[in-house]
């Protein structure tokens, strides 16, 4: 899939040609992410997908910053699953900008050099007297070359025998700069392509009747009245998912699933979130014995989340008679994807085709890739290209959710009223969609990043998870980091201690966290309000949060936040502060009510009418400050959650006079 | 351009398994006349995406609850997938595709780099194009009202608001 940037992408569609020969042994392609032609044109291909986190814009100023190119004029191609070929290519991890950061740069820096190296031929003249300038080498007497003149003389250079730099960051003309994301024109015209918005020739849409319960599984199906809809053309049993209904429109898929009658045996009808909630409190090991007086303790109750991703799971497969699969899907995973594929299909790595389209959002949930296998297995019986579609009510009621936890904090202090001893016991369930994370260790290594000087034990009791559960934005460090921070914060209450100084003097003095702490304070500064703070280190990057809450018409509102955020070079600030501000939304919607529960076997919620997603109306302002760095990037799009929830939730305690017992804070949790 | 007749017979060999004949309805899309071949109930959205292509508006939820979907269809703001083919045939719809490169609005959601995955914007957007029409110089709490059940899962709500501000300031100096 090509998207053109710019007024390319609001005035064509891309049609790829094939390239006659000729032109395209004349390209210079020095590694599989850059490609230059002789007509000007400057291709990157991205190697991770875009799920929202900006690989795409990452991807391309990386390179056009090497190339000294102008980034205005790169096509960006996403790169097709093929880690043999690009590389690990999962969204995961907050890594795409930390892990792109080297080899992108580098591509760039080699077709730089290439050219260099080419046009100093040209003129006869050492490299070192050449410089790449915004398109051209210039030479301060023979004048200057355009690139596009010297591809073909660079593509006959063996490019390991040009030694290959990279600027130093005082000479970046594009990293670090402001500017708007590479897509914005194709967003902002209804061009940008989606996963559900792939329309290949003869694809059949299919929406999946699904079990009513938890562990319900299909006893009989009569499709007599669904094959009866206009456009139905046929209904295809999955394993254990359901029944799917497959049509040649999308309206008619969703009318056929309401007419099918599917009867469902056994399943969990009396499982209830609260009764689960309840049962991991019993499971919570036994504190350790202090070394003093337990002067504080609590005990938080977190509940299942859904992602929801504003785009619903969806995957287009076509499986042809002679066993070529191809995939498009907004995938986290295209290259991860492929390979679990061709294995449980047994098809040769070389018969998969996985195309990422853009996401709309993943949240951890688009790594999985369960809806690509509805799709193979439709595709499979109908002998169509076939677009699975989960609808919003799906999406809701079968997610992998991020798990529910029980958590008691207990804390010696000393005279002057700062902790000497903490213990963090967790009770919770492991991640269902990976078996090998059923294991404290790993749990305790996601969760745990307690950056203050405070001895103290952390233990974990898991428990068997009872519906499926899976990777949700900052994974466990968003139920620890929460718990600690939100205890932390009761603490220097209890002291009377100032927030800030508080954390400040229970810190290294070295730590990246002490000035993040006063530049988010200071910018913050605002007499009168509820106030709440939390810091964060994980990813190699550190993060301050400071929050404000007012209460209105008897509710908690959230009126401003402020983070100091220290993500190492900041490739793209705008960026950086959509991350930061996606963190503070998602802790806003969690702490103020979004929540999913099981009722008589059920999940309740079932679209963004029930799962209380915060709204434009609950939207504080935001104000990101990016601290200035010279070291290579860290980890962002998970950053801010964890400490953004328990920065709001002291704030709302504050604001309330009621302390902090779970999330979200207001109303019954589970 | 006009594409009077352009049926959706265009995606011949999809519809050979139809069982039960349904009428023609001429939808009017972005200033282009589409006789679309589906049934009257058919939710606007889906006749909007599969049939004509035009996949700029989007699905979030097709019960009205989140937005994504949402168009113009004369001066109302409609949720296009609650809303069917034979209530507005003969109307004029405009989707996203159909604001013109330089309107405030898109150049405002440009200038604000406002998407994060984008999913929702086209919706948002259509929103506020919406609003600005009837209010072209609203405060930030008419911005929150009307826009209030247009979802972000992404949270870009605060640049949401920044952009509207900035498309009502382009729109008056363009109108001055
Ligand atoms: S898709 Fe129409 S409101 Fe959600
Ligand atoms: S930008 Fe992703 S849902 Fe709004």
């Amino acid at each position: 899939m090509i998207t053109r940037r710019g007024f390319l992408a609001a005035t064509a569609f891309v049609v790829s040609v094939p390239m006659p020969v000729s032109a395209a042994a004349r390209d210079l392609r020095p590694n599989v992410f850059v490609r230059l032609t002789s007509d000007g044109e400057i291709t990157v291909t991205v190697p991770r997908p875009d799920t929202g986190q900006g690989a795409r814009t990452a991807a391309v100023l990386l390179v056009a910053e090497e190339l000294s190119v102008d980034p205005d004029r790169v096509v960006v191609e996403q790169a097709p699953g093929d880690t043999a070929k690009y590389g690990p290519q999962m969204v995961a991890g907050s890594s795409s900008v930390q892990q792109m950061f080297q080899p992108l740069r580098t591509a760039g820096a080699t077709a730089r050099c290439l050219l260099v190296a080419a046009a100093a031929a040209r003129w006869g003249v050492p490299s070192g007297e050449c410089q790449a300038r915004d398109g051209f080498v210039v030479h301060p007497s023979r004048g200057r070359l355009a690139y596009a003149d010297l591809v073909a003389d660079a593509a006959a250079i063996d490019p390991a025998s040009v030694p290959v730099t990279l600027k130093p960051p005082r000479e970046w003309r594009v990293l670090g700069r402001p500017r708007v994301r590479v897509d914005v024109h194709d967003v902002t015209s209804g061009k940008a392509k989606f996963g559900i918005d792939v329309s290949e020739p003869r694809t059949a849409v299919a929406v999946v009747a699904r079990p009513p319960w938890l562990g319900a599984t299909v006893a009989s199906i009569d499709d007599a009245a669904a094959r009866a809809v206009e456009g139905v053309v046929a209904v295809v049993p999955l394993d254990s998912a359901g029944v799917a209904v497959v049509a040649n429109r999308t309206a008619a898929a969703l009318a056929g699933r309401a007419a099918l009658r599917v009867t469902w045996t056994g399943g969990n009808t009396a499982a209830d979130s609260r009764d689960w909630l309840t049962e991991l409190g019993q499971a919570l090991p036994a504190p350790p014995t202090a070394p003093g007086t337990v002067a504080l303790q609590a005990t938080y109750r977190l509940p299942l989340l859904a992602h929801a991703p504003m785009e619903p799971h969806n995957a287009t497969a076509s499986l042809t008679a002679d066993g070529k699969l191809t995939v498009w899907a907004p995938t986290q995973d295209p290259g991860g994807t492929r390979e679990r594929l061709a294995q449980i299909l047994r098809l040769p790595l070389g018969d998969v085709s996985v195309f990422a389209t853009l996401a709309g959002g993943g949240f951890g949930r688009r790594a999985e890739f369960d809806v690509v296998l509805e799709a193979v297995t439709c595709s499979r019986a109908v002998q169509r290209p076939v677009k699975v579609l989960w609808t919003r009510d799906d999406d809701m009621r079968h997610d992998s959710y991020r798990p529910m936890s029980v958590h008691r904090l207990s804390a010696v202090v000393g005279p002057t009223g700062l902790p000497t001893w903490r213990s963090h016991e967790v009770a919770t369930w492991p991640l269902t969609v990976v078996p090998f994370f059923n294991d404290p260790a790993l749990v305790r290594a996601s969760g745990d990043h307690f950056p203050y000087r405070v001895p103290g034990e952390v233990s974990i009791a898991l428990r068997p998870a009872p519906l499926r559960t899976g990777f949700w934005r900052a994974v466990y460090a968003g139920q620890f980091g929460y718990a600690e921070e939100c205890f932390l914060s009761a603490l220097a209450a209890r002291a009377k201690i100032d927030q800030v100084a508080f954390r400040q003097r229970l810190l290294p003095p070295d730590s990246r966290l002490v000035p993040l702490l006063r530049q988010a304070a200071r910018a913050h500064c605002r007499p009168g309000h509820h106030r709440g703070v939390a810091c964060h280190v994980d990813y190699d990057s550190a993060i301050a949060v400071v929050a404000d809450v007012g209460v209105r018409a008897g509710r908690p509102t959230v009126e401003r936040v402020t983070a100091a955020v220290d993500v190492g070079v900041a490739v793209h600030p705008s960026g950086v502060r959509a991350q930061v501000e996606g963190g503070v939304m998602d802790a806003v919607s969690t702490v103020l009510g979004a929540q999913i529960t099981v009722r008589e076997g059920r999940v309740v919620e079932s679209s963004f009418r029930d799962y209380r997603w915060a709204r434009i109306d609950e939207a504080p302002d935001i104000d990101v400050i990016i601290a200035a760095s010279d070291r290579p990037p860290g980890g962002l799009g998970e950053l801010a959650y964890p400490p953004a929830a328990a920065a709001i939730a002291s704030a709302v305690a504050s604001a309330t006079g009621r302390a902090v017992t779970g999330m979200p804070v207001t109303g019954e949790v589970g | 351009m006009v594409a009077v007749g352009w049926t959706s017979k265009k995606f011949s060999g999809l519809n050979d398994s139809r069982k039960v004949h349904v009428a023609m309805h001429r939808l009017r899309v972005n200033g282009i006349e589409y006789d679309v071949d589906v049934p009257g109930g058919t939710p606007l959205l889906w006749a909007l995406r599969d049939e004509l292509g035009l996949t700029g508006a989007k699905y979030g939820c097709g019960i009205g609850a989140c937005g994504a979907c949402t168009s113009l269809v004369d001066d109302r703001a409609v949720r296009t997938c609650v809303s069917t083919v034979a209530e507005q045939a003969g109307r004029r719809v405009t989707t996203v595709e159909g604001l013109p490169v330089d309107h405030p609005v898109r150049r405002a959601w440009i200038a604000m780099d406002v998407a994060q995955c984008g999913y929702c914007q086209p919706g948002q957007m259509m929103a506020a194009v919406h609003l600005l029409r009837s209010n072209p110089d609203p405060t930030d709490a008419q911005i929150d009202e009307a826009l209030r059940d247009n979802v972000c899962r992404c949270g870009t709500y605060h640049r949401i608001r920044a952009a509207v501000r900035l498309a009502a300031r382009l729109g008056r100096e363009a109108a001055e």
